[in-house]
């Protein structure tokens, strides 16, 4: 019996297309549009050349530092290239400049000056770096003088009265001007490589599905219920053990679940390149867990609610959404927050709980918090198994 | 009348994606929208930064952490690695510096003490990055003369605290056009899913099997109960674009009132109006609830992922985009991220903006032409 009812539970939900199509296509279209949205992003983010014009005046072909220090930074061969740059007259730049092909330019007078059209990033690139070049060569000035003058005092304390001044400032200033190319700062970057945050919108979407996956469970439990169709009254009188036919029902449906989570596996990984990281058991283990979520959500829903199919997949689907919204689903920064601030409800939330741990494989590897995942799913399933199982024990009617 | 009723007593049923739609609507606008005074003069970008220091903080420490708070905005989170190590993942902070233990001392002592750091490597991270070795840099240059930690200390703020002149040209309020911007194309979601739905759902109310049937057999005209049906929709379609509009008024402000919001308006209006034929399309295509809610929803979630509702328009890839171009919400967005940067609007420049909008409308006259062939083709049929 147990097999039979095993092997037909699959097959009627199989067959049950709009549920075939929110449990297994769905997810996957919905990894596809992300995959569209999100790929460009933190490439984006990254500090790209910046498009800028110069006026080509006298001063700026007459002031050294500022022509070679640009010469260098819109040079396109090099590694350092910060600006792609135009040099033109006034009227042309501000032309380029409200067409927006440009984010500012610098009129060099007497002092420089930077002109940009709004507020941004790029264009407090560029006021840094004209500020950098203008207190450079501030500072080479006021250090050489400092250090001629040291020389000098030097000297004449040692005796020496008949200097070359001339020869001496020119060999400072010499001296100066490789300190100042030659400056090394030892900044050490120690950041996690494993950076990537819209990885988080693909974690949430796998708990999606393994929460969405409880939807099957409902249908598989609800054949079995006498009050929810003709078949489940047929089915409650036949004399088969109860444990039998709901343990089938069950398994089956959650067998139906893994083979929509490894179709979305298989697709993310393979198609989209969703990096999960190097822990292969552990996000077995963390799937199997997230399913079982799932499917016990669908079961206590069909067990303990006693509305009709609709209210009950709403209230599956409503859970699940609620839960993927507060686990990040719909902008990482609401993960975020409520992890900060309010971390209990995130610690009871169980879309939260697969996402957590897929994170915390991610970037911290395989570590106490992803445990602490892990034995939340097993508690939040093994109560709300706990809650079916004593719903569902001795149920009589008289009549329906 | 009596189908008018009728229709108000089956949307009555559906009020709660409407309901539900407003709801996301409000939220993601309120929390997406800086409220951040209208700026005339340059304002400076600041990275997000956290300073851990393991050194006493006098002196040349000091001074380092006194010049990166005046230049980036110091982000305080309890430290435990964790919560640093997250905050960086969420982009809470964009850099961290850690300074080290006796970095004082190792610093007068020209020792060159290494800073580690975390950084999120975007934008930010870049310009504080720029910040910190700037600062070092000058630091560096002055220890090797031999100067007193105060006379150090004031050479380097002097040398730093030195600002280029500034000129914004543009007037224009551009915090509160782009929430304005934001706000209606996230409506793009909205109408599509919202809207288009529930269309969709009155319709097959009205389309089931046996209701089609009285109503053919009974005594009204059915073009009159066609265009009873169709004004109807139109109503309830003008209604929700109505209330949409209204709310933008609460939160998006003062701007709806000039003529940048009169094209908002206009250009959501013709886009309604687009969603409103593509939901008769649907109605009339499918009758099944649950395959119309499958559909609705790729329809509506693939248009606002795709055309830039949810990911600004910048930040999607150009293959993205070239798709985009056969949705009307790829051209409805848009014109509102056109619009966004339009100092004035006169003729010359709000041209591109109508042509965006004839697009729109063309696809709905698509959209109309096939209702007619398929709803023609089926009536023949039964």
């Amino acid at each position: 019996m147990f097999t039979h009812n095993f092997k037909y539970s699959i097959k009627i939900l199989f067959k049950n297309k709009s549920l075939i199509f929110w449990t297994f296509a769905f997810p996957i279209i919905l990894a596809t549009f992300f995959n569209m949205a999100f790929s460009d992003i933190e490439k984006n983010e990254k500090l790209d050349i910046i498009d800028i014009a110069i006026i080509d005046n006298e001063s700026f072909r007459e002031n050294q530092i500022f022509k070679e220090t640009f010469q260098e930074l819109g040079n396109n061969k090099s590694k350092e290239q910060l600006f792609k740059i135009e040099y033109t007259n006034e009227e042309e730049a501000r032309k380029l400049l409200e067409s927006d092909k440009i984010s500012g330019y610098l009129l060099l007078e007497e002092k420089p000056k930077v002109i940009v059209s709004k507020n941004g990033i790029n264009q407090t690139i560029l006021k840094y770096v004209v500020e950098e070049i203008e207190t450079n060569s501030e500072m080479f000035q006021s250090v050489s003088e400092r250090r001629i003058n040291e020389k000098i005092q030097e000297e004449i304390l040692k005796g020496k009265m008949d200097l070359d001044y001339n020869a001496l400032s020119q060999e400072i200033i010499q001296e100066t001007m490789k300190m100042l190319q030659n400056q090394k700062i030892q900044i050490k970057d120690i950041s996690n490589p494993n950076l990537s945050y819209t990885m988080i919108e693909f974690y949430t979407l796998i708990a999606m599905t393994c929460l969405y996956g409880g939807i099957l469970g409902m249908t598989s439990i609800n054949k079995c219920l006498a009050n929810m169709s003709h078949n489940g009254k047929r089915i409650s009188i036949s004399p088969v053990s109860k444990t039998k036919l709901i343990l089938s029902s069950v398994l089956a449906s959650y067998l139906v679940q893994l083979i929509g989570i490894v179709l979305l596996f298989l697709y993310t990984i393979f198609i989209i390149k969703v990096d999960y990281g190097n822990h292969l058991p552990q996000i077995i283990l963390l799937t199997l867990l997230g399913s079982l979520a799932g499917l016990s959500l669908g079961v206590v829903t069909s067990t303990v609610v006693k509305k009709n199919e609709n209210m009950k997949t709403g209230i599956i689907l409503s859970i699940t959404m609620l839960g993927c919204f507060l686990s990040g689903m719909m902008g990482i920064t609401m993960k975020y927050i409520i992890d900060k601030n309010i971390p209990i409800i995130n610690k009871i939330n169980p879309a939260n709980m697969i996402t957590d741990g897929f994170y915390s494989l991610y970037y911290y590897g395989v570590q106490n918090r992803f445990y602490q995942n892990i034995i939340s799913l097993i508690l939040f399933s093994a109560i709300l198994i706990g809650i079916s199982i004593i719903s569902l024990r001795r149920q009589k009617y008289d009549s329906i | 009348m009596i189908v008018f009723k009728t229709y108000l007593k089956v949307l009555n049923k559906c009020k709660m994606p409407i309901i539900l739609y407003t709801v996301i609507l409000i939220f993601f606008a309120v929390f997406n929208m800086q409220t951040e005074d209208n700026q005339i003069s340059f304002e400076q970008e600041k990275p997000d930064v956290l300073i851990i220091n393991k050194d006493e903080e006098v002196g040349v420490t000091k001074n380092l952490m006194d010049y990166i708070k005046n230049n980036s905005n110091l982000i305080h989170i309890k430290e435990t690695k964790d919560n640093i190590n997250d905050a960086l993942f969420y982009r809470d902070v964009n850099y961290i510096i850690y300074i080290p233990e006796n970095y004082r001392e190792d610093f007068l002592n020209k020792k060159n003490p290494i800073i580690e750091i975390k950084s999120t490597k975007d934008y930010q991270a870049s310009l504080a990055e720029m910040m910190l070795d700037r600062y070092l840099k000058t630091a560096n240059i002055y220890n090797q003369t031999s100067m007193s930690e105060e006379e150090l200390i004031k050479s380097i703020n002097n040398t730093l605290e030195k600002e280029v002149e500034i000129e914004l040209t543009s007037k224009i309020d551009t915090e509160n056009l782009e929430n304005a911007s934001f706000y209606f194309n996230f409506m793009n979601y909205c109408i599509l899913a919202g809207t288009i739905y529930v269309i969709c759902l009155v319709l097959s109310s009205f389309k089931s099997e046996m209701v089609n049937k009285r109503t053919i057999v009974s005594s009204m005209n059915y073009k009159k109960y066609n265009r009873y049906l169709l004004l109807s929709n139109g109503l309830f379609a003008f209604f929700a674009w109505l209330f949409y509009i209204a709310i933008s008024f609460v939160l998006v402000g003062d701007i709806m009132f000039t003529s940048h919001g009169m094209i908002y308006i206009l250009n959501s209006f013709i886009f309604n109006f687009c969603a409103l034929t593509l939901a008769f399309l649907i109605g009339n295509i499918l009758t099944n609830k649950d395959a119309m809610n499958g559909i609705i929803n790729v329809i509506a979630l693939g248009s606002s992922f795709l055309c830039g509702a949810f990911v600004p328009m910048e930040f999607l890839p150009k293959q993205v985009l070239n798709i985009a171009h056969i949705l009307p919400s790829y051209w409805y967005i848009k014109t509102n991220e056109l619009l966004k940067n339009i100092e004035v609007c006169n003729f010359e420049n709000i041209k591109p903006l109508l042509l965006n909008m004839g697009v729109i409308l063309c696809f709905s006259l698509i959209f109309i032409i096939i209702t007619n062939i398929i709803s023609n083709r089926k009536r023949k049929l039964g």
